[in-house]
């Protein structure tokens, strides 16, 4: 049979290694064949390749070096950055928040974990954990452990030598141009070159190849010149309308911190592609993202018109019933989710959780069984909140303090185990341990105000009126609206007054 | 992800370790049967040419699934089997015929069928109708009636290098070069438009007219044939970029007259054109694709495909919606619909390991059976009491503050440790951060493992304080066998500039016990003193003395510094001096009069470890082997201004460390400021002059880098300072205790008051933490009514200076020295040194004799404490000057500044200060000489 038909059948079958092994033999023989060589390129992408749409990882530098931002101080509902300032958020009392403040969502996806810190110092300063992290700047991070499972790929050195490739001559040969590029781009990740050489080939096409647009698009994202990409992009899209250019156009709206206009180009690319998932799913991820959890569910439900198999649709429509008081339709969806063949310690937890919300107490605590079996490292935490939160409805203050030191011992971060430890010390009269433990809990998350009201409420009680009124207008700048804490915060004004 | 799966009608394994790519499947007609029912042609690419009939019949329990007569036909042929297709391609026949595709073969074959008596007496046959011999290595092919003539099928190779071949059946007509091909891709003909189109290696999508092809050869050579070099360069009817390599590419046409449609499967979308190459729709794929096909239209316009996909599921779409989605228990390489007995619209999926399913939508839900969680019989009674056990466990816990393992249990592994008694000859110090004349000598220690059983991978870490070092810090053992206990030397000396705070080294060992426990066992080396001291002459006049009471008369120096009498020995034995390697000296004298011994350093600190092992040496030396009747203890002034001195230069660097640190942060952030300005200006369409932001960028970076610098200065010196304070820290509790006899419990709890460790943090400084701690216990302990009890704590933060802790340590002592005690529940302490009248007496004295002159060894002169704090601070600077109230037997004098030489008497010493204060000023060395019991003690220092 001849080899490199072997090959090429490699690759539709996505043995990329094997691949690669008959191409490098290939090329041994004669270094000048054409065809193995693009062969080998593309395997060796394919075995690093992630679609540019999804990755969206926002370093430190990206977030506060940002000088593309349009105004400062944005109007309400225009920024991803202040969420909830437009209407319809949920309140945190209802709806949590996760580690970095934003309310919880259904689905984690990249960018869905970090909030947005103030200033570069804060930034530096927030611990670090699990579920805080963030890479200093995109450019490193994951990009650079892309970089190193390449090298190991090419165990000899690097296949492509790019420091001596002569980009004009690649450039003018459309068939080997585009392979390369996606090579320098995925497997070598080296940006500088990758739009050296999109430049030059959408120069030698007379700009009428859509393809290297994007690509030069894709390019100058990465290189932070989110202008020039746009620009790009619409170039593109007036040629070919396809539903890549959309997304991307989008990804760089977002990035602008301009969500409306996203929604817009969203909403343009749905007329031409009716029903297109990745575009109905993108504007529900911006609602989401800008607290809009009404028109957030909207487009996820339209989602699951066109495909009723899309998980993170179902997941995020679940949370939302979930958190606005109607597990029993929560319940349903989730209970698709695990027919769908989901299996793991968060869905069973939530599922856990529904039942016993639903008043299905046959079923939680098998539930929670089987979540504690199957969780990993990161989330056994939760899990055990959540058990404690159960034991709490049930009234078994002893388990649901175990299970809250149980929290604390697999992740000694989560605040909300220190607060809920604080309240239940505070039942039993041990006022110094819930202090301590409220304070511990409104260090760790400055966006909880339930630490910061419980602090308030116990200083107040203590007499120590001035922590208790820093603690109150604390609580009372995390969740505005918190009528407990306006209420405390009166009262210490007008004692205040007194004096 | 999927609700259900995909039922499964009829499957088998086709062959043994063959392996098939897409092309490899065929579901056709193909014996020309007259019931019409279609039978599936595997080829694979070890040439094995499969032909099934699957014929499953309704059971009980579901199909009967495969039998061995369902194999029509098993031949195998000598090539590799690319791909098979039927058509009608034999002349003169209007059967379906199978055409092979070999690498470098194309076979076109009948099958025909001898029928028997019985059913399976029948016997199918593969009979060759006339194959081409290909000159190049063949990749795909395609066929249709091309030049639209009727009831033909031709056929269209592509090769490897992108050359297509076109042969009428059993006649080679022409072969063409694609232009710009490398790699091939998929390719199709359309009807309608008598064209071809296939996806290049730009990555678009080309449609070539078979005219266009046809005639595009070069007039000169008439001749065609398979093995051209050259060519007239084709031009593409239209092309569409897709962007992305295609997989598969149909050509449909459901309805006679309606509209052709392509559809391409790429690696990540599928796009639908039209047949003039404009784009209908596309829908981007959420998961890898493998294969396709279009099957039907139910809309009009509209339609409906099975898309295969690499995580195992089927899916069926309408356009660009999702109708079903079923899970296939393989990655289909190939999939195609046939019509089999009983059953229409089996859907046909072939594995690339050569598993072939027939199948057919249904509602089985995809049977996911969690794994049951491990079951065990539930026994009530059992687990309440495991319960309540459990829980009477974690109550004891929870009441203890600190969870101590209570049965400490025999270890796998036990470190013990040896000093050398003599230090290395010749020193391995390295890497000294001073010099010293006589050179800094090390030590060495043999550290030996032992274990009880066969131990592995055992990691050992040395660790000792700073200044000094380890020749090793950490070294890995690879294994301990316990016949065999595994021995390393490591050599400890003296490498920072300051001065040692304890000569205790720690060594650990982390292992993995045999249970595969992770454990650690500790041992401890305690170094000599000779390790950081040298023996030097004694030195007459010191910054800072010590004088410590005993009830024996003093004993000879020298023997109880049998080892480091260096060139002192042969004296009597009332003066010793130590030299720290690279520090100061500190010098110990016995008065033979009286039973006291002084110690005198220029550094407070220095003081420290040689006080220490002076205790632990005399108390040794006169406990032995008798009743612990002898007792040091510690009547005079507790140097607390000396003392705290030290934290107040502590103090000062971590305030210069803050406010080095906000200068950084502020500088930074005028950088990144810059910085962004200088950006903006750089990406501007429009140059614009820097306005010399970048001098200023150059300005701030050198101010940055200086600033860097300072603060690393100021770490290193702060480290020194802590480093003093620690040793400070220590002696001032050694003399606290010694000073009011206290018991073990009492001084666990000063040592961990006023702690001796001092951390480097900044947000947490030993400042604010002793301040509580301090704080705590005069709000506890020794608070004296309920009045001082209330408990208010102050957050922890660095404080403003350092007032506010010397008050409370000077609190604490006065408080301490009336008799408080520091554990709860113990009678108050008489046993403050020195007998309260003779006290009485001397203040009486002093205030007889003069006002200015403060009472030495106690603080608790006044009852009111509040302002005898006030009135000591008011008159630390005197202190130094004027307190020196008790002299010493051999007349050392203990002010550097009055040097005076003091009679005998304590008392008389006093008056004789008074007097002779002035003159005094220069001190009388001659004199000093003169009462000095040392050999030849030359004051030279002076």
């Amino acid at each position: 049979m001849d080899p490199l038909f072997l090959a090429y059948s490699y690759f539709r079958r996505r043995k990329y290694q094997e691949c690669v092994e008959i191409c490098s033999q290939l090329l041994e023989k004669n270094p000048y064949d054409q065809a193995s060589w693009t062969l080998k390129t593309r395997a060796l992408t394919a075995q690093v390749y992630v679609d540019e749409v999804d990755v969206d990882e926002e370093g430190i530098a990206e977030m506060l070096m940002d000088d593309n931002a349009i105004a400062q101080v944005s109007r309400p509902g225009t920024s991803l950055k202040v969420p909830g300032t437009g209407v319809g958020g949920p309140s945190p009392g209802v709806r949590p928040t996760s580690q970095s403040g934003r309310p919880l969502s259904g689905f984690v996806r990249p960018g869905t974990q970090g909030g947005r810190p103030g200033t570069m110092e804060q930034a530096i300063r927030t611990p670090r954990t699990a579920h805080t992290a963030r890479p200093v700047t995109s450019a490193s991070g994951r990009y650079v452990r892309l970089g190193t499972a390449s090298m190991l790929s090419t165990p000899d050195g690097p296949f492509i030598n790019l420091a001596r490739l002569n980009f004009a001559k690649y450039a003018a040969r459309p068939n080997l141009a585009k392979a390369l590029f996606e090579y320098i781009f995925h497997h070598e990740n080296d940006v500088r070159n990758a739009l050296e050489l999109a430049a030059l080939a959408t120069e030698s096409c007379q700009y009428n190849d859509w393809w290297w647009k994007v690509q030069l698009a894709k390019c100058y994202y990465k290189l932070g010149m989110y202008r020039d990409a746009e620009k790009q992009l619409k170039s593109a899209q007036k040629q070919q309308d396809i539903i890549d250019i959309y997304l991307y156009l989008c990804k760089v709206y977002v990035r602008l911190d301009q969500p409306l206009t996203a929604i817009d180009i969203f909403k343009q690319g749905l007329e031409k592609f009716q029903g297109e998932t990745t575009l109905l799913s993108g504007i529900a991820r911006i609602y989401e993202g800008m607290n809009d959890m009404e028109n957030a569910v909207k487009f996820y439900k339209d989602v699951l018109n066109f495909d009723s198999m899309h998980v993170e649709a179902i997941a995020c429509i679940a949370t939302h019933h979930f958190y606005t008081d109607q597990p029993e339709v929560a319940l349903k969806f989730y209970r698709r989710l695990l027919q769908m063949g989901v299996y793991n310690g968060e869905l069973f937890n939530n599922l856990g959780l529904c039942c016993f919300y639903a008043q299905q107490y046959d079923m939680t605590l098998t539930c929670f069984e089987r979540a504690l079996s199957l969780a990993e490292e990161q989330t056994i935490s939760e899990v055990w909140f959540n058990i404690g939160h159960v034991a709490l409805g049930i009234g078994d203050m002893t388990l649901a303090y175990q299970c809250f030191r149980l929290t604390l011992a697999n992740n000694n971060d989560h605040a909300e185990a220190y607060n809920n430890l604080g309240v239940l010390e505070l039942r039993k009269g041990h006022l110094d341990l819930a202090r301590a433990f409220f304070q511990a809990a409104y260090i760790l998350t400055p966006h909880m105000y339930e630490a910061h009201y419980n602090w308030a409420a116990l200083a107040d009680q203590m007499g120590d009126l001035q922590s208790s009124y820093n603690a109150a207008k604390r609580a009372v700048d995390a969740f505005p609206d918190h009528v407990d804490s306006k209420e405390l915060l009166k009262q210490l004004k007008h004692h205040f007054s007194l004096l | 992800m999927s609700l259900f799966k995909a039922r499964d009608w009829w499957s088998t394994s086709v062959g043994e370790a063959e392996e098939f790519g897409s092309g490899c499947l065929c579901v056709a007609n193909i014996d020309n049967g007259s019931d019409g029912l279609d039978k599936i042609v595997t080829g694979s690419y070890q040439g094995i040419l499969r032909v099934y009939n699957p014929r499953p019949t309704k059971q009980e329990d579901g199909w009967s699934g495969y039998r061995p007569e369902d194999v029509l036909l098993e031949s195998s042929l000598p090539n590799p089997i690319l791909q098979v297709e039927a058509g009608v391609f034999a002349s003169g026949s209007d059967l379906l015929h199978l055409a092979v595709l070999h690498s470098r073969k194309l076979a076109v074959y009948s099958v025909s069928v001898m029928p028997g008596a019985v059913d399976h007496g029948r016997q199918y046959q593969l009979k060759k109708t006339y194959e081409h011999s290909l000159q190049r290595a063949a990749f795909n092919f395609c066929y249709g009636p091309f030049g639209s003539v009727r009831g033909k099928d031709f056929i269209c190779v592509q090769s490897m290098d992108g050359t297509v071949s076109i042969f009428e059946q059993e006649s080679f007509s022409f072969s063409r070069f694609l232009p710009g091909a490398l790699l091939p891709g998929p390719i199709k003909y359309i009807p309608k438009l008598d064209s071809f189109v296939t996806a290049s290696s730009s990555w678009q999508l080309e449609c070539y007219k078979y005219q266009v092809l046809a005639v595009a050869t070069d007039s000169k050579t008439k001749e065609e044939s398979q093995s051209m070099k050259s060519g007239k360069r084709v031009n593409y009817d239209w092309c569409f970029n897709i962007g992305e390599q295609a997989v598969d590419i149909f050509v449909t046409q459901f309805q006679q007259n309606a509209p052709q449609t392509i559809l391409v499967l790429g690696e990540k979308n599928i796009f639908c054109l039209t047949e003039t190459g404009k784009l209908k729709f596309m829908k981007k794929m959420e998961c890898d694709p493998s294969c396709f096909l279009p099957y039907a239209s139910v809309s009009d316009g509209g339609v409906n495909y099975l898309v295969g996909s690499h995580t195992k599921s089927l899916m069926v779409y309408q356009d660009c919606t999702l109708k079903w989605a079923a899970k296939l228990d393989i990655v289909p390489m190939q999939v195609c619909v046939g019509t089999f007995s009983d059953l229409k619209g089996v859907i046909v999926t072939l594995s690339d390991a050569g598993r072939l399913e027939c199948s057919y939508l249904g509602t089985d839900p995809a049977l996911f059976i969690p794994p049951t969680t491990d079951a065990r019989e539930l026994n009530y009674p059992d687990m309440d009491r495991e319960m309540a056990m459990l829980q009477k466990k974690i109550k004891q816990l929870a009441n203890k503050s600190a969870i101590v393992p209570s049965v400490k249990q025999e270890d796998d592994l036990q470190i013990s440790c040896q000093v050398n008694s003599s230090l290395d000859e010749p020193s391995v110090a390295v890497d000294m951060e001073y010099e010293d004349a006589d050179g800094v000598p090390s030590i060495t220690v043999r550290i030996q493992l032992k274990a009880r059983l066969l131990l592995e991978n055992i990691k050992v870490i040395v660790h000792v304080d700073y200044p000094l070092a380890s020749s090793l810090q950490t070294f890995d053992v690879s294994d301990v066998d316990p016949s065999r206990p595994s021995e390393h030397f490591v050599s400890f000396f003296v490498q920072g500039r300051g001065l040692p705070t304890t000569l205790t080294a720690n060594v650990s060992a982390n292992y993995i016990s045999a249970s595969g426990a992770p454990r650690v066992a500790v041992g401890r080396v305690k170094l000599p003193i000779k390790l950081v001291v040298k023996p030097v002459l004694p030195v007459k006049n010191a910054e800072f003395k010590l004088t410590l009471d005993s009830n024996k008369p003093p004993a000879n120096l020298l023997e109880i510094f049998t080892d480091l009498a260096g060139e002192n020995a042969g004296g009597q034995g009332a003066a010793l001096g130590f030299q720290y390697f690279g520090g100061p000296i500190v010098t110990i004298l016995a008065s033979k009069t009286s039973q006291r011994y002084r110690l005198q350093c220029d550094k407070l600190e220095g003081l420290w470890l040689v006080t220490k092992e002076v205790v632990g040496r005399l108390n040794n030396h006169f406990n032995k082997g008798k009743t612990a009747a002898y007792s040091i203890y510690f009547s005079s002034q507790l140097p607390l201004q000396e003392y705290f001195d030290l934290i107040d230069s502590h103090f000062e660097h971590r305030l210069n460390a803050k406010r080095c640190s906000e200068m950084l942060a502020q500088r930074a952030s005028q950088f990144r400021a810059i910085q962004r300005r200088l950006l903006t200006r750089f990406k501007d369409k429009t140059p614009a002059p820097l306005g010399n932001l970048d001098t200023l960028l150059e300005g701030t970076y050198r101010q940055l880098l200086h600033l860097a610098d300072a603060v690393e200065d100021n770490n290193k010196s702060q480290d020194l300072a802590a480093n003093s304070l620690n040793c400070g820290t220590r002696l001032f509790n050694l003399l606290i205790r010694l000073w009011t006899s206290m018991s073990d419990d009492e001084f666990k709890v000063l040592q961990q008051t006023i702690a001796p460790i001092v951390p480097s943090s900044q947000e947490q400084g030993w400042e604010e933490s002793v301040d509580a701690s301090v704080t705590h216990l005069l709000r506890t302990t020794l608070a004296k009514s309920a009045k001082d009890q209330t408990l208010n704590p102050q957050p922890l933060q660095m404080p403003e200076d350092t007032t506010k802790v010397k008050k409370h340590i000077a609190l604490m002592c006065d408080k301490l020295g009336k008799g408080a005690r520091l554990v709860e529940g113990m009678p108050t302490n008489t046993a403050v040194n020195m007998a309260p009248s003779q006290r009485k007496e001397k203040k009486n004295k002093i205030s007889a004799t003069s006002k200015t002159v403060m009472e030495n060894g106690h603080i608790d002169t006044s009852d009111d404490t509040e302002t005898l704090i006030g009135s000591q601070f008011g008159k630390q600077k005197h202190k130094r000057k004027e307190a020196d109230s008790l002299s010493y037997p051999n007349g050392m004098s203990e002010l550097p500044a009055l040097g005076l030489p003091v009679e005998n008497q304590p008392d008389e010493g006093l008056e004789f200060h008074k007097k002779k204060q002035i003159e005094a000023m220069v001190p009388d060395l001659d004199d000093m000489a003169d009462h000095m019991e040392g050999p030849g003690l030359v004051p030279l220092e002076d």
